[in-house]
């Protein structure tokens, strides 16, 4: 259903003793599509999926989920699958059993219960070791075994909080693969919170970012990236006997360039001038050295990135 | 009864219950023993050695009901569990009644344990039959009873340790009039005291059926209290289910 909205949140208030954890929260989210959901840590993220999912009640405020009202509680919960930041996992009980009970809990019979937690062992890769205790899984099987949990009920929203914390490069890589696969093959929407801001930059639909139980930005990943950190400084890598020749190219240009460090001879620091847009003006410099015969052998733009528009905007103010 | 089945497999299979059971039973079987068969320490009369047996099991029991009920919530709260059953539809006092029930079999459990010692002590002197029927009653009781505190403490608590200290403390003062001097038991303020009490008043109901041979009608007065205390405790669990939330305390 395109354009249908699987998420809406008006002025959403949550304090805890009379700290302010979230604050005025506006919302819409259209079904189907993956949200980064970023923010430095204490911004009130989870606090957001919580009363969300309903394990937490706001202070004040409305919200809907999958076309649900906050005042159904049960409704919704039946409608989203969530992966609880710092989840915890019985020991004694094997994976098998565990999403089976689970499954039973959103009132499958026993039979579909075992089939809906063999499916879903299979599909985060756990289909081995769905008989194994849970105290033997490693943490990235931990988590993939909450994604699991998560989808128990086809869900049409998914929270994951933080599904890659604690993982190692190639674990959270391996989380963050699998949640972009769930995403395109259940067609649900997905609300990922998660720290690996490149990886949100590839895989992310639309991204929010949270502070101080704010939203400082929100809009596809493009949209956020360009309006919270304009590009201002560009890298170029030139030969090192073509040093002098591209600083007098660029200072013709009314382009501010300097010489990159002793370690870094083949190094130009090239500021954009005033006024300019900085694609534009990176245009122009580039331009004017090829024209010039000086090399490039790189050029990136420092700032621009999701990465820089979150530093700016989670920036105290 | 999914939660309470899973709650009990938890228990039996995977949990605490097996050793808790064993602990019980070995301590049993230390006073059974030494009520029954050490010479020095002989002194009872045998309808006594049925009722001391009997105040162990039934006493024990109940410290294992109450230990299971008060870390049922609490402990899933610091274990990180809660928050994947808070977050099914099922309602939350099927969730309650389900660790209540995990909790109520420990009792259930201990009192079946207790039954060979009960008729072996009890052998010849035609006790057996009220002392069984009895101690489950009396038991049955006082386990509904801790198991609803238990729970209500461990619902509304912010931690495993503060939940288990409220009840741990409340049991203890629930001991406390037994140890009262027999004056002061013996006087109307104490007797109310022992009355109103369901702790003592079930003990004092189980040791004039036991030892002084009365029939179970005849002091149907002193159930009051037991029965008052575990319909509360229970209603009151119940209720306050509903707002069981993620961190206990305030923040709900």
């Amino acid at each position: 259903m395109p354009g249908a909205l699987a998420l809406q949140a008006r002025d959403l208030r949550k304090s805890y003793r009379g700290v302010v954890a979230v604050e005025s929260l506006d919302l819409e989210v259209e079904a189907g599509t993956v949200l980064g959901f970023l923010g430095p840590n204490g911004a009130g993220k989870t606090t957001v999926i919580r009363m969300l999912s309903t394990i937490l009640r706001p202070d004040a405020g409305w919200f809907a989920v999958a076309g649900v009202p906050h005042d159904q509680p049960v409704e919704i919960r039946r409608r989203v699958g969530v992966l609880p930041e710092s989840a915890g996992y019985p020991p004694g009980q094997t994976g098998e059993e565990w999403l089976t009970f689970h499954a039973e809990l959103f009132g499958r019979t026993r039979d579909d219960a075992h089939a809906t937690a063999r499916r879903l062992l299979a599909e985060v890769g756990l289909a081995e070791r769905g008989g194994s205790l849970i105290s033997g899984y490693s943490r990235g099987m931990r988590q993939r075994l909450g994604i699991a949990r998560a989808l128990i009920n086809d869900p049409q929203v998914v929270f994951l909080d933080e599904p890659t914390l604690g993982l190692d490069p190639s674990g959270q890589l391996q989380v963050l693969e699998l949640v972009w696969r769930i995403a395109r093959e259940h067609g649900v929407t997905v609300v990922v919170s998660t720290h690996l801001l490149a990886e949100v930059e590839q895989a992310c639909d639309r991204v929010l970012i949270l502070n101080r139980g704010r939203i400082v930005a929100q809009g596809t990943v493009a949209e956020v990236a360009s309006r919270a950190a304009a590009p201002r400084r560009g890298l170029v890598k030139v030969p090192p006997e073509f040093h002098s020749r591209a600083l007098e190219v660029l200072a013709a240009s009314d382009m501010a360039a300097v010489a990159g460090d002793r370690d870094h001879r083949d190094e130009l620091l090239l500021s954009m001038p005033a006024g300019v847009a900085p694609d534009k003006g990176a245009s122009l410099a580039l331009s004017r050295l090829l024209a010039a015969g000086v090399p490039v052998l790189g050029f990136a733009m420092e700032g621009g990135r999701l990465s820089d528009a979150f530093l700016t905007v989670t920036e105290d103010r | 009864m999914v939660v309470a089945e899973r709650e009990l497999r938890d228990l039996w299979l995977a949990g605490r219950g097996l050793p808790l059971l064993l602990a019980y039973t070995l301590l049993l079987s230390a006073t059974s023993y030494l009520v029954a068969a050490n010479q020095a320490l002989n002194f009872l009369e045998q309808r006594e050695a049925v009722s001391l047996t009997l105040q162990v099991a039934v006493a024990v029991g109940a410290l294992l009901v109450l230990l299971g009920a008060a870390d049922s919530v609490s402990g899933e709260r610091e274990r990180g569990t809660l928050e994947s059953l808070l977050l099914s539809p099922a309602p939350r006092r099927a969730l309650i009644i389900g660790k209540g029930s995990a909790a109520l079999s420990l009792w259930a459990a201990a009192w079946a344990v207790s039954v060979p010692y009960v008729w072996y002590l009890g052998r010849g002197v035609g006790v057996v039959g009220v002392a069984v029927a009895s101690s489950l009653v009396v038991g049955s009781l006082l386990a509904v009873f801790l198991s609803g505190y238990g729970l209500l403490i461990s619902t509304i608590a912010s931690s495993n340790r503060l939940s288990l200290s409220v009840s741990l403390f409340a049991l203890l003062a629930l001991y406390a009039p037994t140890q009262m001097p027999t004056a002061v038991q013996n006087s109307w303020i104490g007797e109310l005291l022992l009355r109103v009490d369901p702790f003592t008043a079930g003990l004092r109901y189980l040791g004039k059926l036991v030892i002084n041979g009365h029939s179970p009608g005849q002091d149907a007065g002193w159930l009051i209290g037991p029965v008052v205390a575990a319909a509360i405790a229970a209603a009151v669990a119940l209720l306050v289910a509903d707002r069981l939330t993620l961190h206990g305390g305030d923040q709900a």
